[in-house]
Formats: structure tokens, C-alpha cells, sequence
């Protein structure tokens, strides 16, 4: 085994870039899941007449609610740990939260338009006792208008 | 001399390193690949919170020289399982109290609000459709009578359990 001594010894970096840059993307797509505000566990009803979310909505709360009409709150709206409502009273307090966020930004004027929007995206299996507290409780918390959110059908829905 | 020795080398060959640009072009496609989120197909359909009992701030006193909307209440019953057993419906304040059965089928719901809906003289977009409806009725069912409400002409839907009678 014979080196030729004119051959300069240069270290290989493509796949160390290589690597570098999947572990960037890795990170980015991890981020974007993050991100993500809708739980994945909730099977929508669908509608025809169903409207595309306003593309100036800004601050959406988004309420997931199971089929055991627990309300599920993403990482970014959890407050703490705890990412799970199972009352209407928590639903309450939690959502009361939010409408003084949302009157100190509007300057403490509770006669202008919030923020936020509220939707509801509630599971086809949840009871409607159970969406109707939640609604309640969104309503004693200061809320007027809600969104119930279902899957966008094109055609004419097949009734059963 | 040194001329000549300058002719004598070889020349030098563009070395273009095509590898770590194809993996970085792939990098890119896997990248673009994974954040590639189609356009949403959820959609919403807006509706006014329920006013609860004893809100007496939200309350307004009625103009006497103000025409009353007309409003049709839908009582939905339902099985066991959550699916609609029975359905009927009436009008509000009319003469005729009594209600129309429409049993456990959606079409005839969705025909009987489009009948009362072509039928209304006053004006249409005040017209309201108060949907009683069971506690354990599915939000499945919630959404499709709603849905349907919506489709025959009515702007204003609201679900509420029901009323004790």
C-alpha cells in the first residue's frame, strides 16, 4: 500500500453540509408543527353552505371540543400544561381570559369589534348539550358571535 | 525560456462539483415537500352565541311599531344513538299553533323551510328558525340541520336545547 506523495489530503465537507442542512429542515418542520392550531383527533361534520375562513381574521381562538365535549387547546393557546378543558366552568374562565386580552387591546372599549374570532370545531360524535355549554360558556365570558367550523362540500350533501 | 515552459503546462479543466448541488436541490424539494399544506377545506358557518337566562343588560325594549320577524321553531327529537328520531315544526304567535310532523327526514325539513320561507311576505332576511333540539342529538345532525336551514333561504338559525313546555 503505496501513497502517492504529490496527492494533497483534503477533507471531505458536502456531507457534513449535508447533514447540517437536514438537521435545519428537521427543525423547521418540527416549528411548523408547532404552529399548527387545529387537533387532527376532531372528525368535522360537513356543510354545503360552509364559508371560507376571512382572510383578514387576524387572532383566532380556535376551540377544539372531543367527542366527550372535553375542549382541547393547542400548545400556542394552552395556558401552563394544562391543554384540556372538561367543564364549561373551566371553558369559562378560560374564554373570560381571553375577552380582557382582547378589551385591554381594543383600549378597554367593549363597545368596538374584537380581535378575535371565535370557531368552534366540534367533533361529528359530540352530543349538542355538550357544544351548547361550551357556547354558553363562551357567551357568559363575553362573546357574541361564535364559527362553527365543518368540512366544505362541494355538491349536494347525501341526507341520511 | 520561461515562455515556453508556460506553453508547455496543461490546461486547467473547469471542475464543476454537480453532487452537492443536486443534494441541495433535493434538500430544497424534500423541504418544499413537507410544507406543502393544500388549501383548507374547512369552512364555518357563523352564528350568534346563545344569550343565557337572566341577561337582563342584553335585553332591549321592543318598538311596538316594529314589525315582528316571523319565526318557525324545529323540535328535533332523537334516538338512543344520537341519530333524529322525530322532527316537527311551527310558527310562533300564529293562529294555528299546531305543528307539522315532519318525522326523522331531513328532506322534508329542509322542504318544509323552503315552502315556509318562499311563502314569507315580510322581509325574508329577518326571518328566524329556532332549532330545539335534543341533548344527545350528534353535532353530525347539528350541523346538517343547520346546513340545510341555511340552504333553503334562512339567514338567522338558532340551535337551543329544548324548551320546557
Amino acid at each position: 500500500m503505496s501513497h502517492s506523495p504529490d496527492k494533497a489530503c483534503e477533507p471531505n465537507l458536502v456531507p457534513m453540509l449535508d447533514m447540517v442542512l437536514q438537521l435545519v429542515m428537521f427543525f423547521m418542520v418540527c416549528a411548523n408543527f408547532v404552529m399548527e392550531r387545529v387537533n387532527e383527533t376532531i372528525k368535522l361534520p360537513e356543510a354545503v353552505s360552509a364559508a371560507p375562513l376571512d382572510p383578514n381574521a387576524q387572532n383566532i381562538i380556535f376551540l377544539n371540543v372531543n367527542d366527550q365535549g372535553q375542549v382541547l387547546l393547542s400548545a400556542l393557546d394552552a395556558v401552563g400544561k394544562d391543554n384540556i378543558l372538561s367543564n364549561p366552568i373551566q371553558v369559562q374562565n378560560y374564554m373570560k381570559r381571553r375577552y380582557d386580552e382582547d378589551v385591554r387591546m381594543a383600549g378597554g372599549d367593549t363597545t368596538k369589534p374584537l380581535r378575535s374570532t371565535l370557531i368552534i370545531r366540534a367533533d361529528q360524535r359530540t352530543p349538542f348539550k355538550k357544544v351548547y355549554d361550551i357556547e354558553v360558556a363562551c357567551q357568559k365570558a363575553g362573546y357574541k358571535n361564535c364559527q362553527l367550523r365543518a368540512i366544505r362540500h362541494g355538491g349536494k350533501l347525501e341526507t341520511k | 525560456m520561461s515562455k515556453n515552459k508556460r506553453k508547455e503546462e496543461a490546461p486547467v479543466e473547469p471542475d464543476l462539483p454537480i453532487t452537492p448541488m443536486l443534494d441541495m436541490s433535493f434538500q430544497l424539494m424534500a423541504f418544499f415537500i413537507f410544507t406543502f399544506r393544500p388549501a383548507p377545506t374547512e369552512g364555518q358557518i357563523a352564528m350568534s352565541l346563545p344569550t343565557s337566562e337572566g341577561d337582563k343588560n342584553s335585553q332591549t325594549i321592543p318598538d311596538p311599531t316594529d314589525e315582528k320577524p316571523e319565526v318557525f321553531v324545529v323540535r328535533v327529537e332523537a334516538a338512543d344513538n344520537g341519530t333524529i328520531s322525530r322532527m316537527s315544526i311551527t310558527q310562533k304567535d300564529a293562529v294555528d299553533t299546531r305543528a307539522d310532523d315532519l318525522g326523522a327526514d331531513v328532506r322534508a325539513y329542509e322542504k318544509a323551510l323552503r315552502t315556509r320561507y318562499n311563502e314569507l311576505k315580510g322581509d325574508k332576511a329577518k326571518a328566524k328558525v329556532s332549532l330545539e333540539m335534543a341533548d344527545n342529538l350528534l353535532n353530525e345532525y347539528v350541523v346538517q340541520l343547520l346546513d340545510l336551514g341555511m340552504q333553503a333561504g334562512f339567514k338567522n338559525i338558532a340551535p337551543a336545547p329544548f324548551s320546557k313546555r
